[in-house]
């Protein structure tokens, strides 16, 4: 074995892991992003065996269809609050868990950690239990009469609700450790330069925690423009549409439906939204992120 | 001093209160896992359901092969994540310390899988497995998903932080990139590993709509996918759904604690520092 790795050059370690890649991306990852681009312009139903050219026509029928544009807008407000809130409460309990003052740091980082590890499947179910306006822990709790989930105003904030309390611990995560790879001097030497810890904060800590501020920002982005899952299971996009998102309304046009055609119109645009808040994303905060990471 | 110990107090206060919301739906749904339902629907009663009876564990496996979706899922999952973690390294080693032509665009096209909307791919995907005829086959759970964006991303921040000179040593007394890789890289990537196997174990585990897309027979159906059609059928059932759920969260807490020691250190490297 090791013989043969040495004796022919082109045979080597390095060649054959490239080609693996090389051939494994181009069937799971180039072929399909090919085939649903291609089958954006066709009217394709797998159930009848149909594949017809149609141009643009899966495209004006999305860009006229009234439930697109409000998927759009609920997929738009769920990701910003989910994202906000996520990387507010991240930062302010990360801040609160780097503090000297803080006892027991290791056993609440376990704590908040713990939705992030769950199984969205799981966590939507208890969920939709804790909303259930009859046996429901929050209406019990704060003495509230709401029928969250049925309810086309509250649904989409419930949602949200459960969202940032499953992910808010991995930016609290990734926010600790951010702060704990900063260098100890910066903090002695504004302290003994008389700064209070709102000054630090200000000047030293949140300048140097950008790059996981966008990190976490992005990843978020990328998440929550598709996510579905919890829709799926606590509300399948109602009452009415007020919880239909772009990635719920592709699962159902696909694989309701069957009008592959449509649905892969969909999810280009989407690539397209994502591709496009990401990029504005990395303009506007003038750094590589990920990349230079 | 004394301002200083009011704070301390405060502060630790706040992250109790904030740790107790963050843990109670996992009680409430532990408790009413052991409720009977006529406890658990009660109007009138307390916040929390009075446990009284292990009647809800018992009764899943009578409406649904409960044990059989739990050990197929933790088969597909175990497997998925080892096979995840061994490519990821491996061509996390290549791109962080060979070089060949046309690495960076490659080294592209494995950042792009990170923004690429599941919704893309999976139409041909599915056609591609009804192709293959791949159907209610495990193939189709785990080699479209034996290769990671991520977690070649993870791996290649990490180990381009492993010094050259020791790979040079290594080379120098004979070792090939066989050897170095499975000798050197691996072993020194504990950290990234166990954080890897954290995330990968959870991704497979909860997956849903794959499994629910390419197994139709029952028997060969995962966990996540069976607790959805459980809750379709016997909806009032919540006892056995608490139960259920309870259940089908304790393999990857189990990960979480075998791992989360590295865990920290293993995602703090490939997050910008």
């Amino acid at each position: 074995m090791k013989n043969s790795i040495s004796t022919t050059k082109w045979f080597s370690f390095r060649n054959v892991s490239i080609i693996l890649l090389i051939a494994y991306f181009a069937i799971f990852l180039i072929y399909p992003v090919f085939r649903a681009f291609l089958g954006s312009f066709h009217d394709w139903n797998p159930l009848i065996q149909q594949f017809d050219f149609i141009g643009w026509e899966n495209y004006s029928y999305i860009l006229s269809d009234s439930l697109f544009w409000s998927s759009i807008s609920n997929t738009l407000v769920f990701t910003f609050f989910s994202t906000l809130f996520r990387v507010v409460i991240g930062l302010g309990l990360a801040l609160l868990l780097f503090s000297k003052m803080t006892k027991f740091r290791t056993a609440f980082q376990g704590l908040f950690y713990m939705p992030t590890i769950t199984p969205l499947v799981a966590v939507s179910f208890v969920w939709m239990w804790m909303f259930d306006p009859q046996f429901g822990l929050i209406n019990k709790v704060f003495n509230l009469d709401i029928n969250w989930l049925k309810d086309s105003t509250w649904a989409l904030p419930a949602i949200i609700i459960m969202t940032v309390w499953k992910d808010f611990g991995y930016a609290t995560v990734l926010f600790l450790a951010g702060m704990m790879g900063l260098p100890d001097e910066v903090y002695e030497a504004s302290t003994i330069d008389g700064a209070n810890s709102w000054q630090t904060f200000r000047h030293i800590t949140a300048p140097l925690l950008k790059p996981t501020t966008i990190f976490v920002v992005i990843t978020s982005l990328i998440s929550y423009l598709q996510a579905y899952i919890q829709i799926l299971i606590m509300t399948k996009g109602g009452p009415g549409t007020s919880t239909f998102v772009i990635s719920y309304l592709i699962f159902d046009e696909a694989f309701v439906g069957y009008n592959f055609g449509t649905a892969s119109a969909m999810a280009i645009i989407l690539f397209i939204i994502i591709g496009i808040l990401t990029i504005i994303m990395f303009k506007v905060t003038g750094e590589g992120g990920i990349k230079n990471a | 001093m004394r301002n200083k110990s009011i704070l301390t107090i405060l502060l630790n206060t706040i992250l109790l209160i904030l740790s107790i919301i963050t843990i109670i739906p996992f009680v409430w749904m532990l408790v009413s896992a052991f409720a009977p339902n006529s406890e658990i629907v009660r109007i009138d009663g307390g916040l929390f359901p009075r446990p009284s009876t292990f009647d809800n564990f018992l009764s899943i496996q009578e409406r649904f092969n409960f044990v059989r979706l739990f050990l197929n899922s933790l088969l597909i999952s175990i497997s998925t994540t080892a096979i995840v973690i061994y490519t990821s390294a491996l061509f996390g080693f290549i791109f962080a310390k060979f070089n060949f032509k046309g690495k960076n665009i490659l080294f592209g096209v494995v950042l792009s899988t990170l923004m690429l909307p599941w919704a893309v791919t999976i139409i041909p995907k599915y056609e591609m497995m009804v192709t293959f005829g791949w159907l209610d086959s495990y193939k189709s759970l785990i080699i479209p998903s034996m290769v990671s964006g991520f977690g070649i991303f993870l791996f290649r921040q990490a180990i381009a932080g492993i010094s050259d000179e020791m790979i040079e040593a290594a080379r120098v007394d004979g070792g090939s990139d066989f050897y170095i890789f499975h000798r050197i890289i691996l072993p020194m990537s504990r950290n990234t590993i166990a954080s890897l196997a954290i995330f990968q174990f959870l991704w497979s585990w909860e997956d849903f709509l794959w499994p629910y897309l390419m197994i139709n027979d029952s028997s060969k159906q995962l966990l996540s996918v069976g607790l959805r059609q459980f809750n379709g059928q016997y909806g009032t059932d919540y006892g056995g759904l608490f139960a259920a759920t309870a259940l089908s969260i304790i393999p990857i807490i189990i990960v979480y604690l075998v791992f989360q020691k590295r865990f920290i250190s293993g995602i703090a490297s490939g997050s910008g520092k």
